[in-house]
């Protein structure tokens, strides 16, 4: 598919119409040949600044926009794939989110443009190379069964209990009363559990990484609800021990824990 | 616990990082409107479909099966093209996949040669669809609307024997002018004026015998829960037959939903909220009896005002064959009465008078 919709954001003399699509930043390396593995099978080459190196391919200035689902995934994919064989090959790689794309200006190209940003943030992607060096990033998602733990806040709190117990031999229209009371006490409950769990499972966790961001928990399809959404960075060969911890999580009635990796670091080089 | 990094499972994991995250700069050196960096709103909207579909349940032993099938299917990567087969057109499209419980828009490059068509994944060297060029009877566009609003065009392909096959590619167009062009190259004709029917994608299993459908349509439908979680609409689709109207759940592949035609007591079409999120959405309320007592079921789609109109046209029919409403005997004479107006305005004969209505009249003259 080799049309596709782009977004011309500027328009002009050539300088100004040529851009850089950025992969990452790696430290220099052996030569690597990438080839065509780019998005949209472009060639994939390297620029580099002192021991500063930017994977890059050549595009016109404007973003890769589509609304074909398939398309956007195969260039989702193939950006991954090249952050991911560099991060193999040079084992350290600062990642760009995917349609980072530097542009020239009138007079200026875009691989001076770049360069001239990589001299000036010398200092800030040293930095960030040295946080993620030899590290990876995990993703720790964890779930529980509300049904479940409904169920065992019934069973746990005597408040809860008796009220449950009560409603049972209630006629029809007080049982909904009941009902009604039940469901609010109960979700306060949950609330004030699934806080806890989060700040235990939290200091758990934490004792296991070098650093993590937790982000927003996310709606589910299925009956589970996620109580917390976790980035780890870990020292590649240390994911063992989280691993230990999530695996005592997960064996806890209702807990549910997906861990997936290792990603490169996106999370861990933004601001 | 060992981390999983599979493909199948995790996309949204690496969505998350590849569109949010990841080393931002912050110069006016990069392609932006207004300062915000071009990924985004557009894309995310292309993989918002995709995102739902994929679930967060990551079960174990899935996980394992479908690595296993994975190293199964890996097999060939290499094109089948037979020697000396040459390639019309290749475009990147999606086939629609429907055998036995499992239907899915399933995508791989889609080859068209000079003798037959097929769609290849490439990373399971897998024939997803084929068909040889001469069997295709008839070709249509459509369009259709997915449940994330998105229209999109579809090409039918009409085959020998009768069966319907569906693919989706970004340029429909000229996807069905290239077939045209290379079966006529062949001598291959499509038949004048066929027309292809609808696409059936569900085998409808749950008609009695005698039962036809009306309409059917793509209907949201609010669920009752009574646990925690509480009522949600789900997606499905409503029918109306000749004897009732149900609701089928397409994602538990079951029938969630159904009244006979004759306990239906009305419907009405009307706008409201129906979340924080959704507002002023046109919501089909459905009236009927059950087990003595009345119930709602609300669906909501674009065409509630037509289901409204075929739902109380259907219910009128059903009312004048089925008049006769249900009798009942007066408590006190015995004089039979119809239920209604015994319950309402009392016995005509004797004067006997719902208990009901008793208690009524003085709370009444007390106010």
């Amino acid at each position: 598919m080799e049309e596709h919709k782009r977004v011309i954001t500027s328009q002009g003399d050539s300088m100004t119409q040529k851009g850089l699509y950025l992969y990452c930043i790696t430290e220099a390396f052996e030569k690597l040949d990438l080839s065509n593995m780019g998005v949209d099978d472009n060639r994939v080459y390297t620029i580099g600044y002192k021991d500063l190196v930017a994977v890059v391919h050549d595009c016109p200035a404007a973003a890769y926009d589509s609304k074909d689902r398939e398309l956007v995934k195969k260039w989702v994919m193939a950006h991954q794939g090249v952050v991911e064989h560099v991060w193999e090959r040079s084992g350290t790689v600062v990642p760009f989110s995917f349609d980072t794309i530097i542009r020239g200006e009138e007079s200026i190209t875009a691989e001076q443009n770049l360069i001239k940003w990589l001299e000036t943030d010398y200092g800030r992607l040293k930095e960030a190379l040295d946080k993620v060096r030899g590290r990876a990033e995990y993703g720790v998602q964890i779930f529980w069964d509300p049904k479940i733990m409904a169920d065992k806040i019934v069973e746990d709190v005597p408040e809860i209990k008796k009220l449950h117990d009560e409603m049972k031999s209630k006629p029809a229209g007080a049982a909904y009363l009941y009902e009604e009371k039940l469901k609010s006490l109960v979700r306060k409950e949950m609330e004030k559990r699934a806080d806890n769990y989060f700040k235990q499972f939290y200091r758990e966790i934490r004792s296991e990484v070098d650093d993590m961001k937790v982000d927003r928990a996310k709606k589910t399809d299925n009956n589970l609800q996620m109580i917390m959404n976790l980035s780890c960075l870990v020292i590649k060969e240390e994911a063992k021990g989280l691993g230990e911890v999530l695996d005592g999580l997960d064996s806890r009635e209702g807990v549910c824990v997906r861990f997936t990796g290792p990603w490169p670091p996106y999370s861990f080089v933004g601001a | 616990m060992e981390p999983t990094r599979e493909p199948h499972a995790t996309l949204v994991d690496l969505l998350d990082r590849l569109l949010d995250k990841g080393l931002v700069i912050h110069a006016d050196i990069i392609i932006s409107v207004a300062g915000i960096p071009l990924i985004g709103v557009n894309l995310r909207a292309a993989l918002a479909g995709m995102e739902t579909m994929l679930e967060y349940g990551l079960l174990k032993d899935w996980d394992q099966r479908s690595r296993s099938w994975e190293t199964e299917h890996r097999k060939s990567l290499a094109v089948p093209l037979e020697e000396g087969e040459e390639v019309v057109l290749k475009v990147f499209g999606s086939y629609y996949y429907s055998e036995g419980i499992y239907t899915a828009w399933r995508s791989g490059w889609l080859y068209l040669t000079k003798n037959r068509m097929f769609l290849y994944h490439r990373d399971f060297g897998e024939s997803l669809f084929e068909t040889p060029l001469d069997k295709i009877r008839a070709l249509d566009v459509r369009v259709e609307r997915s449940f994330t609003g998105k229209d999109r065009e579809i090409l039918y392909l009409l085959l020998q024997g009768g069966s319907i096959a569906r693919l989706a590619v970004l340029d429909t167009g000229e996807l069905k002018e290239r077939i045209v062009d290379t079966m006529n190259g062949r001598g291959a004709q499509l038949e004048d004026g066929r027309i292809i029917d609808d696409y059936e994608e569900r085998a409808i299993t749950f008609l009695e015998k005698d039962e036809t459908v009306k309409c059917r349509g793509k209907m949201w439908h609010l669920v009752r829960d009574k646990s925690v979680l509480g009522d949600t609409w789900k997606p499905g689709y409503l029918y109306l037959t000749n004897k009732r109207l149900c609701w089928w759940y397409e994602f538990e592949r079951r029938v969630l939903f159904e009244s006979p035609l004759e306990r239906i007591n009305a419907s009405v079409a009307e706008i409201r909220d129906l979340s924080r999120v959704l507002k002023q959405k046109q919501v089909l309320d459905v009236i009927y009896s059950k087990n003595g007592s009345k119930e709602v079921a609300s669906f909501s789609a674009k065409e509630t005002q037509e289901w409204q109109d075929a739902l109380n046209k259907a219910i009128a029919r059903e009312g004048s064959i089925n008049a006769e409403e249900k009798t009942e005997t007066c408590p006190r004479c015995g004089r039979e009465e119809l239920e209604g107006t015994l319950l309402k305005d009392g016995c005509a004969k004797c004067g006997w008078v719902s208990p009901r209505l008793k208690k009524r009249i003085p709370n009444v003259l007390k106010a």
